[in-house]
């Protein structure tokens, strides 16, 4: 057990407690950075407790280092910059998602609006939807193979399954909740079906939907992984399988785990922006 | 009421725990074996001996034709009255094997040859001590495809197993041997049960890997082989015995027994091949229907159309045979370190074949079912 981990995991937890005396501003700064490094060496601590010694006869013992720590990843990331792989991954991923998640809010949203406001329609569509929506993405990849062959539409196929079906229950709430008092308003008004469609019910239900796309975007990266376990080749699901497929890679799989999470963050944060536009603030009580 | 609400989810929960580990014998265990029988005493067997607890030990193995002497040794083993029980331990991918054994979950297990290279050049401790067949692939494309010699193939799109398999190793030799680019292929990865269907779609042109792969979709007749692997390299390898250092280093005894045991499978499997192959028969019988889950008639068609489409004989690892390998291997960047024969190959197991005790006792699935009870 190395010394310095242990060291500073302790220091980094007494850290954490004391800073109940501080000033929530510096709370801010200093609770995720000390989080974060008591996660690190509390990595350190379990990966190196997976190590052990080697004692053959007749040859030097030796250590055999099973999963990598913190400071073995580190390299792992240069190797993936330098030949500019990990930059290449990253747009196939985002691409992917990014289709595969613009085609289930093109149709999502239509069919939820239309589930939400018809009642013919809710009866036709939804028990199918909620059939479908619990069948987790991978088990479409046999499918998606089938259908779509190894090309990027297979894996972009998957992302959609993950983002389609929470977008169309968003989509179909939002129109179900909405107040009736904006529909009587506007039929006051003599609006016609289609004005009301695109002046008052639309707008009514774009927070619950924005919110819903959030929900979506989100569970559409966490399926990249297994979206890029068809048989195409390249993205960063595809480094992770790939780097599985190897000997002993498992700095590159978590190399590829941590640039997933990061591109999570950001995609979350643009998507937070929208719902500052105006035409959706509204909806939401806080920012 | 909230208690109420609270204790029926907690017996609700306690009875599913039940049920899982009462039905699904343990997480580990895939499922697919073994009676879950205490030493056979009622067995009739007739040994009346003290009940001695038999050591169980298991051994990795995917449900394809080249890992076959593993479940044989297997049954073989279980319906044995002394020795060693070898279990047999059922995985689906190369991945989640190689990290059972690298976490030491596992100590043995049959794999693909070049990726136990590629782990004992990453620093592994593990060692290739027998071969588990020879040959038992097959190049297979669509029935109504146009090709007929391996040239043909320029320009199409063929699925390997993975780039650490010998399969990828024979498709870059015959690029070699036909003058062909590295390229003139291209080669997809593709996990095995997914390449007849991949084929059926036309999503490739070909594939290549150990049966029964080959033969689905030749039974189910939208595949044709255009070349089985004694016609592209005689004495193919692709998988071999695989067992940890410190397996070697504290039980020897263990490691020779299943290597005996292994080496006895392959000799009964091939001793009566020109006399009616009835020791396939028997195993497609039991291996398809306790071990592999896979439609017996399926691995009958692999194991005697012909019979030599695999071979379980001369499974002694050679140097002249693993260092064509692990030259294509390095050539190929496929292993970045060149290693020698003796950092990932140790041969001291293998058995005098003469002296081996032949196996005798091979009952079909429904009687050994019955035996249990």
């Amino acid at each position: 057990m190395s010394i310095p981990a242990l060291v500073t995991a302790v220091v980094a937890a007494a850290v954490i407690v004391a800073s109940r005396g501080l000033r929530q501003r510096a709370q801010a700064v200093v609770l995720p950075i000390f989080t974060g490094i008591l996660l690190l060496a509390v990595w350190h601590l379990w990966a190196e407790s997976t190590w052990y010694e080697l004692a053959t006869p007749g040859q030097p013992t030796r250590r055999v280092e099973v999963f990598p720590t913190p400071g073995r990843v580190l390299p792992a990331f240069a190797e993936l910059a330098s030949d500019g792989r990990i930059f290449r991954y990253i747009i196939a991923s985002l691409f992917r998602v990014a289709t595969g998640f613009g085609v289930a809010a093109l149709i999502g949203i239509p069919l939820g609006l239309y589930a939400g406001w018809s009642t013919r329609g809710g009866y036709a569509i939804d028990p199918y939807i909620a059939a479908l929506r619990p069948i987790s993405p991978i088990a479409w990849i046999p499918i998606s193979t089938l259908a779509f062959g190894i090309k990027d539409e297979a894996a972009i196929f998957i992302i959609f399954m993950g983002a389609f079906f929470p977008i169309v229950t968003g989509a179909a709430t939002a129109v179900r909740s909405m107040p009736i008092a904006y529909v009587r308003a506007a039929h006051n008004f003599g609006l016609r079906k289609w004005e009301l469609l695109r002046f008052v019910v639309f707008p009514a239900a774009l927070p619950q939907i924005i919110t819903s796309l959030r929900i979506a975007l989100g569970i559409g990266w966490l399926v990249v992984v297994a979206a890029e376990m068809t048989a195409i080749q390249s993205g960063l699901g595809f480094l992770i399988v790939d780097a599985r497929n190897m000997g002993m890679r498992y700095d590159l799989v978590v190399a590829g785990m941590i640039v997933i999470g990061a591109i999570g963050i950001g995609l979350d944060w643009l998507v937070r922006r929208l719902e500052r536009l105006d035409s959706v603030r509204w909806g939401f009580s806080k920012e | 009421m909230k208690l109420k609400i609270v204790l029926i989810g907690v017996a609700a929960f306690a009875l599913l725990a039940y049920a899982h580990y009462r039905f699904n014998s343990g997480p580990i265990s895939r499922g697919s074996l073994e009676p879950e029988n205490p030493p056979s005493t009622a067995a009739g067997a007739g040994q009346a001996e003290a009940p001695k607890e038999r050591e169980v030990f298991r051994v990795g193995f995917l449900p394809v034709t080249c890992h076959l002497t593993c479940p044989v040794t297997s049954w073989v083993t279980q319906h044995s009255s002394a020795g060693t029980k070898f279990q047999a331990e059922r995985f689906s991918d190369f991945p989640t094997m190689k990290e059972a054994l690298i976490a030491r979950k596992i100590d043995a297990t049959f794999m693909i040859v070049p990726l136990a290279m590629k782990l004992a050049a990453d620093g592994v401790p593990v060692k290739i001590v027998y071969l588990g067949h020879r040959d038992g692939s097959a190049l297979t494309v669509g029935i109504d495809s146009p090709f007929k010699e391996f040239k043909d193939l320029a320009g199409k799109r063929v699925a390997i197993p993975s780039r650490f398999s010998n399969q990828h190793l024979l498709m870059q030799r015959m690029l070699k041997q036909n003058g062909m680019a590295r390229d003139a292929i291209e080669l997809v990865e593709m996990a095995p049960p997914d390449m007849p269907g991949a084929l059926a779609a036309k999503a490739i042109d070909g594939y290549i890997v150990g049966e029964p792969h080959g033969a689905r979709a030749e039974m189910a007749g939208y595949g044709r082989v255009l070349f089985f692997m004694k016609d592209l390299w005689p004495d193919f390898i692709s998988c071999g015995l695989v067992v940890r250092q410190e397996l070697i280093n504290d039980r020897p005894e263990l490691v020779q027994e299943l290597v005996d045991g292994i080496a006895a499978s392959g000799l009964w499997l091939e001793d009566d091949i020109d006399d009616g192959a009835q020791h396939r028969k028997q195993a497609s019988e039991v291996v398809g229907k306790v071990f592999y889950n896979q439609d017996p008639k399926l691995l009958e068609w692999v194991l005697t159309r012909p019979t030599d489409r695999v071979r379980y004989d001369n499974l002694l690892p050679t140097r002249k045979n693993f260092d064509e390998i692990m030259d294509l291997a390095v050539e190929m960047n496929v292993i970045t370190k060149r290693m020698a024969f003796e950092e990932y190959c140790d041969a001291q197991f293998a058995p005098d074949l003469g002296a081996l005790p032949k196996i005798e006792n091979f009952p079909p699935p429904d009687v050994a079912a019955k035996s249990d009870k």
